[in-house]
């Protein structure tokens, strides 16, 4: 690289102020349902009731002829102008070999409804009101039927079936490592300890509900829309609408209220809300209810397993078995299958040196709402299953879990290090990370606050969890186009997407370390599939793909705009430096700002575009280490202290990474202490349908967090150095808080204290307490 | 449609609202102040949050016409006139209180009213203030920092 770079106030490594946040605090962003064109119309939908069922009839006829509405849609409809299902999920195979048969998912309910909430007509009118009362007055005629919520009753022999092609309830299996290897490893251990996880289900709760506008730019329809992957949502939107093609499609999305997996997929609801706006050639407008977002938005996580590992005496583990049902849904999401199916297993050994390892997935129809992306997507279940077992393990031999780890650790002579599921992780010092975890959590001092717990009578538990997990959703290639103005701007131009997590910050850090300008000169433009379409953001991938192409492409411009100097100053560009926007002939007083260079272009501006690949994922790790009080009396959990010491490699934006962790961990101690989704058993209904019913962590909750970055082992795979953050917090958090709280069970005496089973609500506890641990997990 | 008449961020305003409108809807819809967001629609998530005669509501609760004649601001009547940020502004943004923002101008407006009320809370104060706001992105760590920050900052300007 020929380009100086200047360490800079705003530049990466420095604590800065967002970018993002003058218009966010004012009330100035611009989320989907801020944009209200005044002919807008208004869409709702009308849901099944029931879980599953045979629609008789929806009858349309009544809702059409009330007061302000334009059009009511059933399936019946959408299948006569040609729209297709929603593109299903492909790429696995069933037991037998051939490849999975899923449900088609029709964007309105066509014949069999098959989840409570499913969308089976639409009404469009010119206001909300309007449309609601007509949404009451369509008839939908459904014959229920049985149906299945848990994926353990679903497999059940003469279980109701949900799709004749997935026999037995069965979509899909996978499996993954060396079960002969595996089974040679259980046989030669002296230790084998097994133990039945929960992984429950969970709502991914972005505070923006889901929302879209549509509408006609002349021939083309807009699609603007809260969305991770607006790339995807035009692709998929071609794929279902008729006569529609990739030119004659624009998505857009302006701020984002916040993604974690949930806005990658494409809903149902948004085909509906493009057909009708191609229809009627008007704006259409819908945010879901908080209600609807509980019913269809993906849910995450739903996985349950029985998991075995064999060590040797000494606590040296030999090998890893797990055998899981995923609970896909009723029409499941191509993310949902494979987050189980593949991608959670490849860090089922996580940081440990395990030789043999085998990994049973199986993808469960129920009635339910589908599975998709949520933060962690597939590594917290498999986190969170090998660390309950190490900590079961320990306990077992009677060594201390710390020291358990530490035998089984990867060392950094190892790597790159391939692992038993044939993941190869570049990088990573992890006994390092676990001495400086125990150093921040005061491993050594335990006994002291125990003591004082117990002297308060109040029981106390610790627990430490090292881990790593695999960031990129192995889309590793970004490009970023340039435009320099003559009005004083770099326009940089990403398809990766904003979604609160603040990457536009970290991508103009990136830009000012090469360009030295101010960071108000630099502009971050994403969320427009006229002008850069790519992956999107999901996986932690953004930093360490968009980031290094933003790095790549300011380079290219400084380059090329030197060039574009050497003719202006009639020097040798050779003899020519830039710094801080000014281009400067070595030595003398002639020089151009980059600016006025622009404005002498025949254009007005300067282009450039760019691009980088890292050649694999990375793999951020930390250490964190908890301690929780529970009260006996009542079974309340209460976090007092978590320490975490993180390495996602080079950290370019030190406020918003901690801010990622830490928040990512209050998400990873809502699964273990209070989240779940839940399902009458009988009748399919949610019962967690609002947040009355659904717990999401509060503001009373732990705050206190202490967290480190580690910045010396710099990811060797892309060209910032850089791993991702943005799930690393979720993972780590849930075995931490539910380690620690077994810990805490088994000091009271609690014999069996691993069976239970998240959300450790006071219930729960309590009940654990009195060594009630409800019904096994395997019937 | 009845004709309401009041103040919305220090501007008297008269608009004809129908008797089941919400203040949250008269607000992002005739007014146009899409500041104040629709995150639950029961009262529970926090994110309408604006003052109603300077104590905080829940927008999504409050009917159109119980603010007949009473003074309403929402999270773009909280910076002076000149552009300069309120205090809990400027702490939210030092103290990076904030992520994707949605739930933002629910938890200023919630603060303002708490810090009006209390110049000096405590931070057993400032989380029980907080408890009908929910955040999914910040883990309310550097929330109840910036409300913190916002105090101190008031009553240095103050002393």
């Amino acid at each position: 690289m020929s380009v100086v770079l200047a360490p800079a106030r705003f530049g990466s490594g420095q604590a800065v102020r967002r970018v993002e946040d003058p218009a966010l605090v004012q009330g100035l962003g611009r989320f989907t349902d801020d944009v209200a064109p005044n002919d807008a119309l208004f869409i709702k939908f009308v849901r099944s009731a029931h879980a599953h069922g045979t629609l008789l009839r929806v009858d349309a006829e009544a809702a059409r002829a009330m007061p302000g509405v334009l059009a009511v849609y059933t399936g019946a409809d959408l299948v006569a102008a040609g729209v297709k299902p929603l593109p299903a999920a492909a790429g696995f195979k069933q037991g037998n070999g051939v490849a999975m048969d899923p449900p088609p998912k029709h964007a309105l309910g066509v014949g069999v409804v098959r989840c409570v909430g499913e969308c089976v007509a639409a009404v469009v009118a010119t206001s909300r009101e309007a449309a609601r009362a007509a949404a009451d007055a369509v008839g939908v005629d459904i014959e229920p039927l049985p149906c299945v919520v848990s994926a353990t009753a679903a497999v059940l022999p003469g279980a109701v079936q949900v799709w004749p092609g997935a026999p037995g309830n069965v979509l899909a299996q996978m499996h993954q490592g060396d079960a002969a290897a595996t089974e040679a490893a259980f046989q030669q251990a002296t230790c084998r300890v097994t133990l039945d996880v929960v992984n429950q289900r969970l709502a991914p709760s972005t505070m923006e509900p889901r929302s879209v506008l549509a509408y006609m730019d002349g021939q083309r329809l807009t699609m603007r829309l809260s969305s991770q992957m607006p790339t995807g949502v035009r692709a998929g939107l071609v794929a279902t609408l008729p006569g529609q093609t990739l030119d004659s499609i624009r998505v857009l999305v302006g701020d984002v209220g916040g993604g974690f997996g949930m806005k990658t997929a494409l809903y149902p609801e948004d085909v509906v809300i493009a057909f009708a706006a191609l229809q009627l050639q008007r704006p259409v407008k819908w945010q879901a209810e908080r209600l609807e977002d509980f019913l269809t938005a993906v849910h995450g996580r739903d996985l349950v397993s029985r998991a075995e590992l064999a060590l040797d005496a000494c606590g040296k583990v030999l090998g890893l078995r797990v055998h899981s049902l995923a609970n896909v849904g009723a029409c499941p999401t191509g993310a949902g299958v494979a987050i189980q199916l593949l991608i959670g297993p490849w860090v089922s050994t996580s940081v440990y040196d395990i030789p043999a390892a085998s990994v049973t997935v199986k993808a469960v129809l129920t009635h339910t709402a589908a599975t998709g992306a949520y933060r962690g997507a597939g590594r917290p279940e498999a986190i969170y299953t090998i660390e309950r077992l190490l900590d079961q393990a320990a306990r077992e031999l009677n060594i201390d879990p710390a020291e358990l780890r530490r035998r089984n650790l990867v060392r950094p002579e190892q790597m790159p290090y391939r692992n038993a599921m044939t993941q190869v992780y570049d990088s990573g010092n992890f006994e390092s990370m676990l001495n400086q975890g125990l150093a921040l959590g005061d491993w050594a001092g335990y006994a002291a606050r125990q003591a004082a717990s117990s002297a308060a009578g109040r029981l106390r538990g610790r627990s430490v969890t090292t881990f790593l997990e695999w960031t990129g959703g192995n889309a590793l290639e970004e490009s970023v186009a340039v435009r320099v103005t003559a009005d004083g701007y770099v326009e940089l131009t990403s398809a990766t997407m904003a979604m609160g997590q603040g990457i536009a910050t970290s991508y103009v850090q990136l830009a000012v370390d090469v360009l030295g300008l101010p960071p108000e000169r630099i502009r971050i433009l994403q969320g427009d599939t006229d002008r850069a379409n790519g992956f999107g953001s999901a996986g932690s991938r953004s930093l360490f793909t968009g980031g290094a192409a933003m790095r790549a492409a300011a380079v290219a411009t400084v380059n090329h705009a030197k060039d574009l100097a050497a003719q202006a100053l009639e020097a040798p560009a050779g003899d020519i430096d830039y710094a801080a926007g000014r281009f400067q002939v070595v030595g003398t007083d002639l020089g151009i700002g980059l600016f006025d260079l622009a404005a002498r272009q025949s254009a007005g501006v300067i282009t450039a575009q760019a691009g980088a690949k890292a050649s694999a994922p990375t793999w951020p790790n930390a250490c964190h280490v908890c301690e929780v009080e529970v009260d006996a009396a009542t079974g309340s959990v209460e976090i007092v202290s978590y320490a975490s010491v993180n390495d996602i490699g080079r950290v370019v934006s030190p406020a918003i990474v901690r801010g990622q962790v830490e928040g990512g961990a209050v998400q990873g101690i809502g699964q273990a202490l209070c989240e779940r989704i839940a399902y009458d058993a009988e009748s399919g209904q949610l019962l967690s349908a609002s947040y009355m019913d659904y717990a999401l962590p509060n503001v009373d909750g732990f705050r206190a967090f202490k967290t480190v970055f580690d910045e010396s082992v710099p990811c060797l795979t892309n060209s910032l150095g850089a791993k991702g953050v943005g799930e690393l917090g979720t993972i780590g958090a849930t075995p931490a808080v539910v380690n620690a709280v077994v810990d805490a069970l088994v000091s009271a005496g609690v014999a069996d204290a691993a069976k239970v089973q998240m959300p450790l609500t006071p219930e729960t506890i309590w009940r654990a307490l009195q060594g009630d641990f409800g019904a096994p997990v395997f019937v | 449609m009845p004709l309401l008449n009041l103040t919305v961020n220090g501007r008297a305003v008269a608009v004809a609202a129908e008797p089941q409108t919400l203040l949250l809807e008269l607000l992002r819809g005739p007014l146009a102040l899409t500041g104040t967001h629709q995150g639950c629609d029961t009262a529970q998530c926090g994110a309408c949050t604006v003052l109603l005669d300077g104590a905080s509501v829940k927008a999504c609760s409050v009917l159109a016409m119980q603010a007949q004649g009473r003074n309403v601001t929402t999270i773009e009547g909280l910076a002076q006139a000149d552009g300069t940020l309120h205090p809990l502004q400027e702490a939210f943004i030092a103290c990076h209180g904030l992520q994707c923002g949605f739930c933002t101008p629910g938890m200023v407006m919630t603060a303002a009213c708490l810090l009006k009320l209390q110049p000096q809370p405590s931070e057993a104060d400032i989380v029980q203030a907080l408890e009908g706001n929910l955040c999914r992105c910040t883990g309310y760590v550097n929330i109840v920092a910036a409300v913190q920050r916002a105090a101190q900052a008031t009553s240095e300007v103050g002393a």
